[in-house]
């Protein structure tokens, strides 16, 4: 009997084994956070998949909060498709808003994108000075990158919302996962502390790696900073920094400016831009097709984007250009051209069938609903622009224009001929940074936001046609009805923090 | 109990009457005869004697004599007899012997199979039922599981699809996890299996035991909170051998009632002229003249299914001989599904061996492989993905067929037809689409016992379970099961491989001893068991010829397809079980078993799971026995702890993403994100369950009754908790909340007549409740798409507006509650219940409630078996009462835009004031803005009664008989599977279907209840024979 219980035990203490060791599976197919943020390779990784979210910002989200939210762009109404609310709110001003928050899905996906950024920086600035780097180039640089990206992400919740939770240091529990939020005034000292250590730690442009933030385009964003706070003379040394950098230059064709899908990108007038890449890994954009008015068949759709497998598009276009900005284009403006084309649909509900589309992003690529244009944050144009601006604003009449006659020459534009300096600089911003989703901002920081908007609604009401609306088709009635500089907070994540 | 082991008796000696008139014949030396008798003298027919340590052996005649031939007078002669103890005789030279046998007292009575062991079926004190196959062996089904619906009470068996080997959803006492799965384990002769007990041929099996409460469960411990199915397959029966072969062919059809009734192409095509007439606007040209459509009708659902074979053959041999016991089984079994292109089969065998090696060590080994072939057409799943949804809403006016007579690639019409997406031929997406999955399994089972002394049995066992998996898909270019996608399309080919292995070893001590009134029984041991899984995805697509479909024929790799993955998991046990009873009438029993598992995080990682268990056989109490009515009484009571360790394998890990990658300039660089947090305190979910029954057996057992309560608290349910996102996360892994179950189970069995008409009924009715109390703190409430759970209510609620009807005219509308800009005259108008004036659809000023519950009121199940000489006949049927289902294809197929076809109640729909329909659906005029309401937000409009009652089997058999020298018996049936469905549901043909969203919110079992118009369950009538040799 005893020989037998030993046996027993014996086979079952070999197959066994150590206790401790049999129950610890570890991940076979992942890493865990055990075993990354350990060597520097890591913390390239993790500052790369920090630019990651500005694809999905400027591919799905930031043309319907920037751009068709303002008097740029607008929808073209399909009746035949429901379940279209969600953008057509955000164009017509008609956000359903209670108690400071909103379920608008766009505007919920913008937030949770820009805190993306966020958390994957903090997680980078958190744990890197655990590390060993040989090379302090090398950490000076990934520490710049995550603040710009940092600081960026910050200023979009800023412009969008006001006060954001401010979240510096990664999450560690549930507990701690939702925070208070932030005044303006907070978010703003934040995000400068952060873009000028990026300015100080990141290289120019020529000794960076092509397509990453650079000293040059932090200083820019922080400028951008300045001159939404009216800090004019911060703006102007920043600028300046930018203009005498060397780095960048006008390019004489205006729609050379825009990247192409497989090439001319991040290219001497390219400041800083989000990095998109045509084929299979995932990289890709798809914006032109989002922009698209429709139903748009295969083969109208091809002489657009000149792919080898066009596929029809149906539901309902967004992004479309309105009257208002086709028309802001002064007489012999190349970039009228450039920026704006027109395509007859034979499927349109419209009696005339014609639409104008976004041109300045529409180059051809391989492939249907697969494209690797680049999209621009920041152009040295606008640089000059901003520079203009924060001259004027300070009295420096005659140095601004000359800023602003290098933007309108290179347009076939003859210089600037008088009339208020401040309201041509406003303008030449419309139609040279048009569909690049300054145009909500430009109207907020600089106060005509509600002015201009009303006055666009009570167009759009009275001539709904113009604006797309098929015949027989009118606005919904509550358009316009909420014309507010700013967004309501997300409400699903309301829902989840106790502080808003 | 007693008439019944006399039928056994007579079957018995038949039997081995028909086997040892021949034996007999080759007998040769000196006879010894005898005469063998009970305690009272009455000679006993049809007992076996054998001489000891030889295959010679002989029955006793009717007058209880036999003779048997022994080569010399020093041997032992062996009597056995179902009901009596074994008796051992030596002949020392005897001529004649004659023999008394006295009763077995023990095996009288029924053994069940319990976990680690088995137990007398009086002396159980926790809530089990036991099913033999024999019951259930006519039923024309793939799966073991399908036989068992309407067969047990406090368990809900239901076919959600009718694709052949899947679909089947068990759930004992209502059990749910949020995420943590919610099926029962598996235990297939003592080993806790991994794969899908749908892989197992149901001919193998020779019990099924279902453990309900806690006592019976808790030395599963960390996985015994969803009940337990312990499986025994077959064994040879005590110096026997048995030949027999089963068969059955029979043919499945989807009947025509409980078709979902869509509009022909006439009726369609009337619609659409309306439409555009309401509308005040030109009527496109096809649709000008609905006549035209007149016999030109698509039923392009119909054009999916067809009528289909099934067939089953089996043949099975078992002999349990003198020391070794054996049982091979070989199955064939084919079916083709109702949908084009559907098919099923496995081949399958299992041979049980075990052989005593001396009187104190046996060793055992089963081994049971399988191959099963399955292609399944992408039939399921919601608009756009699953091609019988699509089939049910694509145009009637577009034809299936050219003139040519060949299928059509793809149908569009012009966009001023209000045609928005192109619909595809789906007669080739089930046709031209490969869906193909080949798995090879093997479960086996190998143990050594040894019984050092009386009493004290030493088991070790080795058990393994392997399976192989190659899943091909190939999508040519011709077909496509997605809407609107244009053919050509893209070919996709993807090879999915896969292989698991568990292994589990056991060592188990059982000590028995049985002293004066008193009998023990001491459980003890330990278990290791080891998890792996292994898969290998590739993905392919853009391939020049579609008869070429390898992997390097296509131009292009899909990344995010392409993939490999490794699953582990490992559990380490020690268990112990102390069984008591005194007099054999009070009973005790507890049990506790301790769980170190690798999934539970570094702080948490062991469970100890106890439990306790008490009976009373009060019928063997002095004051019962006089009360003749009365011929078993036993009450019980119990209570334990038990987990569900169904969590995932990595959940307490932090994971780091390292394929989050960016693009600079034209290069791919790597990136890296950490997504998820950790939680080193996760562990398992957690139920204590307390139960008390009833068992009765009244009028000599003619009638039994069996009654339970149980009352149920889940605690620490693994929950992936939604987190604020301004913190980088979307979830947080965490043990949350708290769930409770009670509930009553009624089960009848009674014996209404016997004789020469036989008539038994067993009848079982089971009301299951749950309430959640709490979720996790700060969370009252989860919204999924169309459910809630809500602290309070039961889980996973339908979720959504009231709808009152429709604006019937401009009074109504203009005095009613409206969706600013939205509603208007003849549009759905839904409860205004915050009274705010307006109707708003989520949000702050949310007028949504509570509008369904898909849990039934009662579940029950009822089965007749009639026998009348020769023939037999059996009704089997199960039902529900009280859930509802979601109709989810009324988005589509009620969408007043005639995008799609529609139901045959849009014809009623309003149209006017002067001609408001019946009030159900709105009006078609003002385009989305208005339709999309009723359309597209949550609402009663979409909820329905779904309760049933089906007839599930009806099987008429009739005992042939010996038909020759070498087939002793044989025996002729007729079955029809799925008989009959009675309903008022009207949402599609299978209202036991619940299907789920997978959204936040909405995982697991937070959102059942979903009709996506699945796979129908066809109704299979087959001709069958069973043949014993």
């Amino acid at each position: 009997m005893k020989k037998g219980i030993i046996l027993i035990l014996l086979v079952g203490a070999t197959l066994t084994g150590c206790k401790d060791n049999f129950l610890e599976v570890v991940p076979e197919t992942s890493l865990s956070s055990a075993t990354f943020f350990k060597k520097p390779a890591d913390f390239q990784q993790a500052v790369n998949a920090a630019y990651v979210p500005l694809r999905s910002i400027v591919n799905d989200r930031a043309w319907l909060l920037g751009e068709m939210h303002s008097d740029n762009t607008y929808y073209a109404r399909n009746p035949l498709f429901g379940a279209t609310e969600q953008q057509e709110d955000i164009a017509d001003f008609a956000i359903p808003t209670a108690n400071g928050v909103t379920s608008n899905t766009h505007v919920l996906n913008q937030y949770r994108l820009d805190y993306q950024i966020i958390a994957r920086t903090n997680q980078i600035l958190a744990s890197i000075d655990q590390v060993e780097f040989s090379d302090k180039a090398m950490k000076d640089n990934i520490i710049g990158q995550a603040k710009f990206l940092r600081a960026y992400a910050y200023f979009e919740l800023v412009r969008y919302f006001g006060s954001v939770p401010l979240h510096l240091t990664p999450v560690p529990n549930r507990e701690e996962a939702a925070l208070p939020l932030t005044s303006e005034e907070g978010l703003y000292t934040q995000i400068i502390a952060d873009a000028r250590e990026a300015a100080s730690l990141l290289p120019p442009k020529s000794k960076q790696e092509e397509g990453r933030a650079t000293s040059g385009a932090a200083r820019t964003l922080l400028a951008n900073v300045y001159i939404v706070q009216k800090k004019w003379a911060e703006a102007e040394t920043l600028l300046r920094e930018v203009v005498n950098s060397g780095e960048y230059a006008l390019i004489p064709e205006y729609a050379e400016a825009f990247s192409n899908s497989t090439g001319n990108k991040n290219n001497i007038e390219s400041v800083f831009e989000v990095q998109f890449l045509e084929g299979s890994a995932g990289l890709n954009g798809n914006f032109l097709y989002q922009f698209m008015p429709r139903p748009i068949s295969p083969g109208e759709l091809v002489t657009i984007t000149g792919t080898s497998n066009p596929q029809p598009i149906d539901g309902e276009g967004n992004n479309i250009p309105t009257p208002d900005i086709i028309a802001a284009y002064e007489e012999g403006d190349e970039r009228e051209a450039a920026s704006i084309g027109y395509i007859t649909l034979s499927g349109s509900a419209r009696e005339d069938k014609v639409y104008p589309y976004i041109k300045k992003y529409a180059k051809p690529h391989a492939l249907h609903n697969n494209h690797g244009m680049n999209w621009p944050i920041y152009r040295y144009s606008e640089v000059l622009l901003f520079l203009a601006e924060a001259l004027a604003e300070q009295g420096k009449e005659g140095e601004a224009a000359d800023y602003l006659d290098m933007v309108r020459n290179r347009a076939s534009l003859d210089d600037y001929s008088g009339g208020d300096l401040l309201e041509a600089i406003y303008h030449e911003r419309r139609v040279e940074l048009a569909f690049e989703n300054k145009r909500w901002f430009d109207l907020v920081r600089t106060g005509r936001a509600i002015d201009v908007i009303t006055a666009y609604g009570e167009r759009v009401k009275a001539n709904p046609q113009a604006y797309y609306y098929p015949e027989g088709s009118a606005p919904r009635s509550h358009v316009f009805s909420n014309i507010s500089l700013y967004y309501a907070l997300p409400a699903d994540e309301a829902a989840l923090s106790p502080y808003f | 109990m007693k008439n019944y082991l006399l039928k056994e008796r007579r079957y018995v000696l038949v039997l081995y009457l028909l086997i040892f008139s021949m034996t007999n014949v080759l007998g040769q030396g000196t006879a010894v005869t005898g005469k063998v008798t009970d305690k009272s003298g009455v000679a006993l027919p049809g007992v076996t004697v054998v001489l000891k340590g030889t295959s010679t052996a002989a029955p006793t005649g009717a007058d209880g004599t036999y003779s048997i031939n022994v080569s010399d007078g020093r041997g032992t002669l062996v009597f056995s007899y179902i009901g009596f103890e074994n008796k051992e005789v030596a002949i020392n030279n005897r001529s004649t012997v004659n023999v008394q046998l006295g009763d077995d007292t023990k095996a009288l009575q029924e053994v069940v199979v319990v976990g680690y062991g088995s137990q007398l079926k009086e002396e159980v004190t926790g809530s089990v039922q036991t099913i033999s196959t024999k019951e259930i062996k006519d039923i024309p089904v793939s799966q073991v599981t399908q036989k068992l619906q309407g067969k047990l009470a406090g368990v809900q068996i239901n076919q959600a699809t009718g694709k052949p080997g899947q679909g089947m959803s068990v759930r004992i006492r209502g059990q749910l996890s949020v995420t943590g799965g919610s099926d029962p384990l598996y235990v297939v002769d003592g080993f806790p299996i991994t794969g899908g007990i749908g892989a197992i041929n149901p001919n193998e099996i020779q019990d099924i035991t279902i453990l309900k409460d806690a006592a019976s469960t808790s030395l599963y411990g960390s996985r015994a909170a969803n009940g337990v199915v312990l499986i025994t397959t077959k064994k040879g029966t005590a110096g026997q051998t048995n030949v027999s072969f089963s068969a059955y062919r029979g043919i499945q059809k989807v009947p025509e009632r409980g078709r979902i009734k869509m509009l022909d192409a006439v009726e369609f095509a009337q619609f659409k002229k309306e439409y555009y007439e309401d509308a005040g606007k030109p009527v496109p040209e096809v649709f000008q003249d609905p006549s035209r459509y007149e016999g030109k009708n698509n039923d392009w659902y119909g054009a999916l299914l067809r009528t289909a074979p099934i067939q089953s053959y089996d043949l099975s041999i078992t002999s349990n001989k003198d020391k070794l016991n054996t049982a091979l089984v070989l199955g064939v079994f084919d079916q083709e599904g109702v949908v084009l292109n559907n098919e099923y089969k496995r081949y399958s065998a299992r041979l049980n061996s075990n052989y005593e090696v001396s009187d104190k060590v046996t060793i055992g080994l089963n081994l049971a492989p399988s191959y099963i072939f399955d292609n399944t057409p992408r039939t399921d799943g919601d608009r756009g993905t699953g091609i019988l949804f699509n089939a049910l809403h694509t145009w009637p006016v577009m034809p299936i067929y050219d003139e040519n007579g060949e299928l059509t690639l793809f149908n569009r019409f012009p966009a001023e037809t209000g045609n928005i997406f192109a619909y595809p031929n789906w007669v080739r997406a089930a046709e031209e689409l490969v869906n193909e999955t080949e798995t090879i399994s093997l479960i086996s089972n190998a143990y050594v016992q040894y019984e050092p002394i009386e009493g004290l049995v030493l088991k070790s066992t080795f058990n393994v379970e392997t399976a192989n998996s190659e899943f091909f898909f190939f999508n040519p270019s011709t077909a496509t099961s997605s809407i609107n996608t244009p053919i050509p399309t893209t070919a996709v080919s993807i090879r999915d491989n896969s292989k698991s292995l568990t292994w589990l070893n056991e060592n188990l001590a059982t000590y028995s001893k049985r002293f004066n009134d008193h009998n023990f029984e001491l459980l003890g041991g330990f278990t290791n068991q080891r998890f792996r899984y292994d898969r290998a995805r590739i993905q392919a697509d853009t391939y020049a010829d579609d008869r070429l479909p390898t992997v390097q024929a296509g131009l292009n790799i899909n990344r995010s397809g392409t993939y490999s993955g490794v699953e582990e998991w490992s559990l380490t046990s020690f268990l112990s079980r102390l069984t008591y009873n005194y007099k054999g009438k009070y009973l005790f029993s507890a049990a506790v078993r301790s769980d170190g598992s690798s999934r539970f995080g570094e702080e948490n990682r062991w469970g100890v799971f106890p439990s306790a268990s008490v009976g009373w056989i009060m019928s063997d109490e002095p004051f019962l026995q006089d009360v003749s009515q009365v011929s078993f009484a036993k009450v019980r009571a119990s209570y334990g702890v038990t987990g569900n360790n169904n969590i995932g394998n990595y959940t307490q890990y932090a994971l780091v993403n390292n394929t989050v990658n960016a693009a600079f300039g034209n290069t791919v660089a790597p990136g890296a994100v950490v997504t998820s947090l950790a939680n080193n305190n996760l562990g398992w979910e957690t139920t204590k369950q307390f139960d008390v029954g009833l068992d009765l057996g009244l009028f000599n057992d003619r009638v039994q009754f069996i009654y339970d309560f149980y009352k149920k608290t889940t605690t620490n349910l693994l929950y992936s908790v939604q987190v604020p996102q301004e913190s980088g996360f979307t979830n947080f892994n965490d043990n949350i909340g708290e769930i409770d179950f009670w509930g009553h189970e009624f089960a009848l069995i009674t014996r209404n007549t016997e004789g020469k008409f036989n008539w038994t009924t067993n009848a079982n009715i089971s009301f299951n409740r749950n309430k959640v109390v709490a979720l996790a703190e700060g969370i009252d409430r989860v919204y999924g798409t169309f459910h809630i759970t809500q602290v309070g209510q039961p889980f996973g609620q339908f979720y959504g507006l009231v709808k009152e009807g429709l604006y019937m005219n401009e009074e109504d509308l203009n005095s009613s509650p409206q969706v600013p800009g939205r509603s208007t005259v003849g549009s759905i108008k839904l409860r205004d219940l915050n009274g705010d004036g307006i109707i708003t659809n989520g949000g702050d000023n949310d007028d949504r409630t509570i509008i369904g519950n898909p849990f039934p009121d009662f579940i029950y199940g009822i089965t007749n078996n009639f026998q009348y000489g020769k023939f037999d006949l059996s009704i089997v049927g199960s039902g529900s009462y009280g859930n509802q289902l979601l109709v989810r294809h009324l988005y589509s197929t009620a969408n007043l835009d005639g995008v799609f076809n529609m139901v045959e109640g849009v014809k009623n729909r309003f149209r006017s004031v002067d001609n408001p329909g019946d009030g159900v659906f709105g009006t078609t005029v003002g385009g989305g803005n208005v339709t999309g309401i009723e359309r597209d937000w949550m609402s009663s409009h979409f909820i329905q009664d779904a309760s049933y009652f089906t007839i599930k089997n009806i099987t008429l058999g009739y005992d042939v008989g010996a038909i020759t020298k070498f087939i002793k018996s044989a025996r002729l049936y007729a079955s029809v599977q799925q008989a009959y469905v009675f309903t008022n549901y009207t949402g599609g043909p299978n209202p036991e279907t619940s299907g789920n969203r997978a959204g936040n919110g909405d995982g697991g079992n937070l959102s059942q209840g979903i009709d996506l118009s699945n796979y129908p369950v066809p109704r299979t009538y087959t001709l069958g024979v069973n043949l014993n040799f």
